[in-house]
């Protein structure tokens, strides 16, 4: 057994570190959030030279055809600094998507572009009202000879970081369809005020837009759950590096903050929450890592270990940021701190495609818990 | 064991009803509550709301008649907090000179403090701040490094007070400053009643994590008090501080009874939203977090009043304030976060794109200032474990 990062991720990791502190680390958020995206954008390119855009796309479309693991350090160090884009969305919902259901030419014509940085994608997923996986969709696609056409307002769709291609989930002939539609196509774009200002979800409408469709017609649902498990690991990495971060400065902070002539870091009631958030920040990374390693290898408890990942880690980075505002006081509630960043994007993630309660019912199914026969069991109380 | 009110509080309650219904801004009751945003707007607002509140004699109860309170009884008060509350009412602007420095000078203020400050405190004309943290001062304030020197015949002021709420808005200041260094840590600190319409006197906003600016940073640069201005004795600051904190005896009615309406707005919320289809409120994980937040609110509220039946057998708080103030605040967090959490992915929008216009959403960050505010949940667990408990403090401290 070698339950650790292999060298050369972890040399990609420092270099992922060091390039996005160099830029200034949560300062490219920062931009965003004043409306400068300029910052982001030049971060995005910057990654793609790296190569971390080639990492999960095959090889025969110019990608560097690896898998998970290899993701796991460079989105715990984008979270690290909240990097605002569509890196998560890309490449680790919208190829794993195009690579596993897209058709040989659906591949050719988007793969290399994801590779290489020059496109980024998103997906149209969800609507208001409804759950994650509802019964039905509002949004429908129509086959007029070869060709689909899609109509719908779809919500949340994350537009930061100018998507070029949308996947979009439609009701069509044969139940809930995948579906790629080019940016151009959206009859509107309506950009959302969401808690994480880091982000740029928008309310997408689409008038009879022309769509083809992605994998089978009806297995929507199937083919989104699928690409959840590798969008779920990078994002749990996402979360690592958030805690990460977040034990570090608040570590830090009650080393050197000094109340009643004594750093704050010397109260136990201080000293023992940090504690808990490291322990939490530990148990998260092992998570998050055999998760990666499962959805990698293809093990046989991967949605177990994938959805135990994330429901863990999404409520543990919520605490950890509400602590470290609480352990930072007065100057903890300002904007000037990143704390209430951190808390932002935590609760953004808690709810972006799934929920603390979507991955515990997906991990409880996986693991077979409702498949028992229980007729002959004794009635208890 | 009694939990009805007498007549006579009944009709207390009935008058200030009737009284709010017809002095309420335009639209209140309605729903129409967006108060103004800039600065000047605002604090014309909410002086003009106090003036009313004045003018109807309802702006500061529990004084004495003589000063033009009504001398009401603490259950008159919590009746009226709670009437406040219900209705929504705009903020007291000048909620620290009523239920904090008035108070205080009443007791041990000189008759030119009582005669220059109570009335203009109660008109709304003298709007205070409390300037007790610094930057190096905050849980442990027997810190704090602004100084007060006096040189012919004037008090001269120099340092940093920090996350001053209302300093903004604020004319007078009650001030935390040191003007001896020897002799134990809470000695050599002296309140001053500071003019902040001065030029050594300088007030930053800050922005709150909410997006707020309603706290401060107010730098005093030789800014002048004067011997009159000193409420006390010189040095003796910290038993004013300990007298103005006893004053607030039910401030924190205000919180309990705003914590029990937000619930009720997140069970309406509950009822309401939708997914597939369904209300939330049907789904067993949402109706059983719900039923948990309502008994522990409940607790808390019979908390406090059991609370201040103690309060009014001995004729003031005790220490139990720290509990309702601690329990208060944690559930604030609580409930907001499961208000967070219950809405779903339409959760993470804000404003008006959000359920409920983003209410919940505000609500939720602006619970984290709670907790750290007016001492922070340590310090409160460090008062109940020393003082209710008895319980050794840590070393050092
Ligand atoms: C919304 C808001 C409004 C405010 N309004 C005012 C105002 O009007 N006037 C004013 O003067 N101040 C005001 N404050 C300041 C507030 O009183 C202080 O922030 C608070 O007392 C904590 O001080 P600090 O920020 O310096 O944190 P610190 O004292 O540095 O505390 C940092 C952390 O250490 C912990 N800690 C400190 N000492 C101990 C201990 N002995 N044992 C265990 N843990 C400890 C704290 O609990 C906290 O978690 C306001 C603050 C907020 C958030």
């Amino acid at each position: 057994m070698d339950f650790s990062l292999n060298e050369e991720q972890e040399l990609f990791r420092s270099a992922v570190r060091k390039y996005l502190k160099d830029l200034g680390g949560t300062g490219t958020a920062r931009a965003t959030i004043r409306g400068d995206d300029e910052p982001a954008r030049a971060a995005a390119s910057g990654l793609a030279e790296m190569g971390i855009n080639a990492i999960p796309v095959p090889e025969q479309q110019d990608g560097l055809g690896l898998g998970a693991l290899d993701l796991v350090p460079v989105f715990e160090e984008t979270g690290r600094v909240l990097l605002p884009g569509l890196q998560l969305e890309t490449l680790a919902l919208a190829v794993p998507l195009i690579t596993n259901y897209g058709t040989e030419e659906q591949k050719k014509r988007w793969l290399p572009l994801a590779a290489s940085g020059e496109s980024a994608f998103s997906v149209a997923w969800y609507e208001t009202g409804r759950s994650l996986f509802p019964e039905t969709f509002a949004c429908t696609a129509t086959r007029i000879d070869n060709r689909y056409e899609l109509s719908g307002v779809k919500t949340l769709v994350p537009v930061t970081g100018s998507p070029d291609l949308f996947i979009v989930g439609a009701e069509a002939p044969g139940g809930t369809s995948l579906f790629l539609v080019e940016a151009s196509e959206a009859a509107s774009v309506r950009p959302l005020s969401c808690l994480d200002e880091t982000q740029l979800p928008a309310e997408l409408s689409f008038r009879n837009a022309h769509a083809e469709l992605l994998g089978e017609p009806g297995k929507g649902q199937d083919m989104l759950r699928e690409a959840l498990l590798h969008f779920n690991t990078a994002l749990v990495s996402g979360m690592v590096g958030g805690m990460d971060e977040l034990v570090k400065i608040t570590a830090e902070y009650a080393k050197i903050r000094v109340q009643f002539n004594q750093p704050i870091g010397r109260f136990q009631a201080i000293k023992h929450r940090i504690v808990d958030m490291k322990l939490d920040l530990e148990t998260a990374r092992s998570l998050s890592h055999y998760a990666a390693w499962a959805v990698e290898t293809g093990a046989d408890d991967r949605i177990a270990a994938v959805h135990s990942a994330r429901s863990f880690a999404s409520r543990a980075y919520i605490k950890a940021a509400g602590d470290s505002i609480q352990i930072h006081g007065g100057i903890g509630f300002t904007e000037e701190l990143d704390c209430h960043l951190y808390l932002k994007r935590a609760r953004y993630w808690d709810h972006y495609f799934g929920s603390v309660r979507d991955s515990r019912k997906a991990a409880a199914g996986s693991l077979g818990w409702h498949a028992r026969q229980t007729a002959d069991a004794a009635p208890v109380s | 064991m009694d939990f009805t009110l007498t007549k006579k509080e009944e009709a207390f309650r009935d008058e200030l009803r009737s009284w709010l219904s017809v002095n309420l801004p335009e639209g209140w009751l309605e729903g129409k509550r967006t108060l103004p945003e800039s600065k000047e707007a605002y604090s014309r607002f909410l002086r003009d709301w106090q003036r009313k509140l004045y003018e109807g004699g309802w702006a500061a109860i529990s004084w004495p008649e003589a000063y033009g309170g009504r001398n009401a009884t603490l259950m008159e008060e919590i009746i009226y907090h709670q009437e406040m509350v219900r209705v929504k009412s705009p903020p007291l602007v000048n909620y620290v000179g009523i239920h904090m420095v008035a108070p205080t000078l009443m007791q041990m203020g000189t008759d030119q403090q009582k005669e220059a400050y109570i009335e203009n405190i109660l008109t709304g004309n003298h709007v205070w701040s409390q300037g007790y943290s610094e930057p190096n001062a905050g849980s442990d304030l027997t810190a704090i490094e602004t100084a007060a020197v006096k040189k012919d015949g004037r008090w001269i002021i120099n340092g940093q007070k920090v996350w001053t709420s209302f300093a903004h808005l604020a004319d007078r200041c009650f001030l935390l400053a040191r003007t001896g260094q020897s002799g134990k840590k809470h000695e050599g600190i002296t309140v001053f009643l500071l003019d902040m319409n001065q030029e050594g006197v300088e007030t930053r906003p800050i922005t709150q994590m909410d997006g707020r600016e309603e706290f401060n940073e107010v730098y005093l640069t030789d800014a002048i008090a004067h011997d009159e201005d000193i409420v006390g004795e010189e040095g003796k600051g910290w038993s004013v501080l300990i007298a103005l904190m006893l004053h607030e005896r039910s401030g924190i009615a205000a919180e309990v009874f705003t914590l029990e309406q937000q619930f009720e707005e997140v069970a309406e919320m509950a009822r309401t939203l939708t997914s597939d289809g369904k209300p939330i409120i049907e789904d067993p994980f949402i109706e059983d977090g719900l039923a948990d937040l309502y008994a522990r609110i409940s607790g808390a509220r019979l908390n406090y009043y059991r609370n201040i039946t103690h309060t009014l057998k001995n004729g003031k708080p005790g220490p139990e304030s720290s509990l309702d103030k601690l329990l208060v605040s944690e559930l604030g967090k609580e409930l907001f976060d499961f208000a967070m959490t219950i809405q779903g992915h339409a959760g993470v929008l804000a404003g008006g794109d959000a359920p409920f216009d983003g209410a919940m959403q505000h609500q939720y960050l602006a619970s984290f200032g709670a907790t750290i505010g007016g001492g922070t949940s340590e310090v409160q667990r460090n008062t109940i474990g020393e003082r209710i408990l008895g319980l050794p403090k840590d070393l050092g401290r």
